[in-house]
């Protein structure tokens, strides 16, 4: 195979995952709305293209199965099917398989699959939707069941809003829109990627690897200027001054136009989610409905891929423990359809997601009942409501009476917890006995750049993520108790709370007297403690650089940044810096150099 | 010149001299500012910052315990070590020069108790003696194990 014919490949089988992607949702739609011939139509064209492509690129096995698939849906466009839970279920199932293949493809370009079961299905099932199709009204009312819900939080959830331009016939290659390109700097609602809309703005595709380069250069040159800011200071030139403050407009312009090329909507990640809904509730034999708001939401592109399995958890948590059986929804005058909901909105400068059902809520009396029994809670203990419902992400909690096959675990919750808190969000519960839950993550809209504080510590800047910092404080003499077995103790408004030096984490012997310095007070984690350090510099807005593999190790040090001066600093993780051993804290016989502490520890 | 030859860029490290293949170098720099980090072990300088990137800078000379040679040609090179960059000073860069691979001999040694894994051959030219260094091997690997070793320690 020469160059030339492998790249045609390979660019073929980027095109077609974006396809199946998109299809997906139309399915999907299908399924609630049966009769949208400009959905069908856009199925049909979609399908059409991946055939008649991958056979023009020589994936003759790849081309036999979508002519079938497309066969298949010829037969329902043109009315010989109808479009029942059974024969959408039978068309994701393909869709799966086309993905498997495209996946498959991708990493060896002849790579074979065994297709003839479906194949099979997608054949037979024509035969009998054939006979069966006249006779079949009633799977029909099962599909279709109260659209006006759904409806009334999103409008556009399941229907496609019909445009003609979207009918007009397409050259054969489906709409080369990425994450990536729709992230025009223009607005955040611009572009949209899925559905039939509007012709969108023109949009290229760029490899995220130019697009981190740029952001790097960008930054360098941010610093380049306030070099240059500082010089103009000392010049007698007038129209120097003026163009260095206006170079610096102009600077601070490029940097935030660069930093939101990373920013992608929320929407595919969103759409994936309708379809865990739909496979969970029939495999749970429930009725649920999902509504998405806020798709244009924009996010980091990483934060985006890492926020996605915690949700997925989530998703399948509502409609498995949260959400009741039909039964039981009917008997308490519930609509027997239960709705989940997912809502991403800005609040803030940051991103909020809600994962919202009217299921049962969660029953604090079962909650801490299951926790004393599992031994996570002391009898006597007594909580709060918000206490009792955090005990869901105790590791090894799971309130189901039965495990089942879909979430129940309980391995699941504690983790969902872990990755947000990693990504240096936050997740809270709301509850209401009997009429539901809600799921609220709070994420920083990007992982590339964090509000930070600047400290000095033994004469060496540090860099402390801000929402780590709860607040800050100089102590008095009478508030720091020094006691042999537990160290030092800062006493803040009738809290006891344990005080470290930076210093003693690093080996460092701080530059300040003890009543000169400022605690951090830092309430991130499982318990509450106090950093003192030398000084605060001040709060900036910090651009977050990866370490090399070989600090990788570092306890305590989540990565560096490049402050004003040009020079690099280590951004501290103050939980992990707790894992780190203190050196002997007081005794100043420990006389190390600044990098070769950790020879003596 | 045959197509085997290999061009090589030759430095010193206190009075001996080193070589390393010259597709591995991205740039020579000037020895910049750097950030200590903390308990990191002697031979690591610190952090910089390239144009953007945070780049870990190592001493060579403190790796493999060679005395270093004050002097104000102090220099820097940035090495690509499969996709990660990393600093090394040298005392000074001297020349780029062309090898053909029979020109290169076994590293002569007879039984040590040291490990000499880092040096890939050995190279006569006139008088003197370079050796091929393989910086990968010199520094990271190892590197790496060393700094989690702390760390448990410290954990």
């Amino acid at each position: 195979m020469d160059d030339f014919e492998k790249e045609l490949k390979l660019g073929f089988l980027d095109e077609a995952a974006q396809a199946v992607d998109d299809v997906e949702q139309c399915f999907l739609a299908l399924e609630t709305n049966s009769s949208d011939t400009e959905n069908l139509n856009k199925i049909f064209r979609l399908a059409h293209n991946l055939k008649g492509s991958s056979k023009a690129v020589g994936f003759e096995e790849f081309g036999a199965f979508t002519h079938q698939f497309e066969s298949f849906i010829l037969k329902i466009k043109n009315g010989e099917l109808k479009a029942t839970a059974r024969s959408v279920s039978l068309l994701l199932r393909a869709n799966d398989h086309v993905s498997k293949m495209i996946a498959g493809l991708k990493v060896d370009l002849d790579a074979k699959f065994d297709s003839q079961e479906l194949l099979h299905e997608l054949v037979t099932f024509t035969e009998v939707g054939d006979d069966a199709a006249p006779s079949a009204p009633a799977p029909q009312e099962e599909v279709a069941p109260e659209p006006e819900i759904v409806f009334e939080n999103f409008p556009q959830a399941f229907t496609a809003p019909p445009t003609p331009v979207a009918m007009a016939p397409q050259p054969p290659s489906p709409p080369p829109v990425t994450p990536t390109a729709a992230a025009a700097p223009a607005g955040p609602k611009a572009a949209p990627r899925h559905g039939s809309g509007p012709v969108s703005e023109e949009s290229i595709r760029v490899a995220l690897s130019k697009v981190e380069t740029l952001i790097n250069f960008v930054g360098e040159m941010v610093i380049l200027q306030s070099v240059m800011r500082e010089q103009a200071t000392s010049t007698e030139s007038l129209l120097l001054k003026k163009t260095v403050h206006q170079l610096g407009k102009v600077g601070k312009e490029i940097q935030d136009i660069t930093l939101g090329l990373r920013m992608v909507p929320v929407k595919p990640t969103f759409q994936k989610m309708q379809r865990i809904v739909r496979d969970t509730a029939q495999a749970l034999n429930k009725e649920v409905g999902i509504a998405l708001v806020g798709e244009d939401t924009e996010l980091d592109k990483t934060v985006l891929e890492k926020i996605n399995d915690p949700l997925v958890h989530l998703i399948r948590n509502s409609v498995d423990h949260g959400i009741e059986s039909t039964e039981a929804r009917v008997a308490r005058g519930k609509n027997a359809k239960g709705q989940v909901e997912l809502i991403a909105t800005h609040q803030a400068g940051k991103l909020v997601l809600e994962v919202k059902d009217d299921g049962g809520g969660l029953d604090t009396e079962k909650l801490k009942k299951k926790a004393i029994e599992k031994g996570i809670l002391k009898p006597e203990a007594t909580l709060t409501e918000k206490e009792a419902f955090n005990l869901i992400f105790a590791p090894g909690f799971s309130t189901k009476e039965q495990v089942t096959d879909v979430s129940g675990r309980g391995v699941g919750m504690d983790v969902v917890r872990t990755n947000i808190l990693e990504l240096g969000g936050e997740i809270q519960i709301e509850s209401e006995l009997g009429k539901g839950t809600c799921f609220k993550i709070t994420l920083p809209l990007s992982l590339a750049i964090i509000d930070a504080m600047v400290l000095t510590c033994s004469n060496e800047k540090f860099v402390m993520p801000l929402n780590h910092v709860f607040e800050t404080l100089q102590p008095s003499q009478n508030m720091v108790q020094r006691n042999s077995g537990l160290g030092d103790i800062l006493l803040l408004r009738g809290e006891n709370l344990p005080l470290f030096r930076l210093g003693d984490f690093f080996g460092l012997k701080s530059a300040k007297h003890h009543g000169e310095m400022i605690a951090m007070v830092v309430r991130t984690g499982p318990r509450p403690f106090a950093i003192l350090v030398d000084d605060i510099l001040g709060q900036y807005q910090v651009v977050i650089k990866q370490l090399g593999p070989e600090l990788a190790g570092m306890k305590g040090v989540s990565g560096s940044t490049i402050l004003g001066d040009g020079k690099p600093s280590l951004i501290l993780e103050p939980q992990e810096l707790l894992k780190r051993k203190l050196t002997s804290g007081y005794t100043p016989a420990t006389t190390q150099q600044p990098h070769s502490g950790g020879k003596a520890a | 010149m045959s197509n085997d030859v290999t061009r090589y860029i030759c430095f010193n490290l206190g009075l001996e001299e080193f070589a390393i293949p010259l597709l591995s170098v991205k740039e020579v720099i000037g020895l910049p500012e750097v950030t200590p980090v903390p308990q990191t072990p002697p031979h690591f300088v610190g952090i910089m910052n390239l144009r953007g990137s945070v780049i870990s800078i190592m001493d060579l000379r403190h790796k493999l315990s060679i005395k270093a040679v004050p002097s104000d040609e102090t220099t820097v090179v940035i090495l690509d070590l499969g996709g990660h960059n990393i600093g090394v000073v040298v005392d000074k860069v001297n020349s780029v020069i062309s090898i053909s691979p029979e020109k290169i001999s076994e590293k002569p040694i007879v039984d040590s108790a040291k490990s000499t894994d880092y040096i890939t051959g050995v190279f006569r030219r006139e008088n003197s003696l370079v050796l091929l260094l393989d910086v990968a091997r010199a520094l990271s690997v190892e590197d790496r194990s060393i700094i989690k070793k702390q760390s448990q320690v410290a954990a």
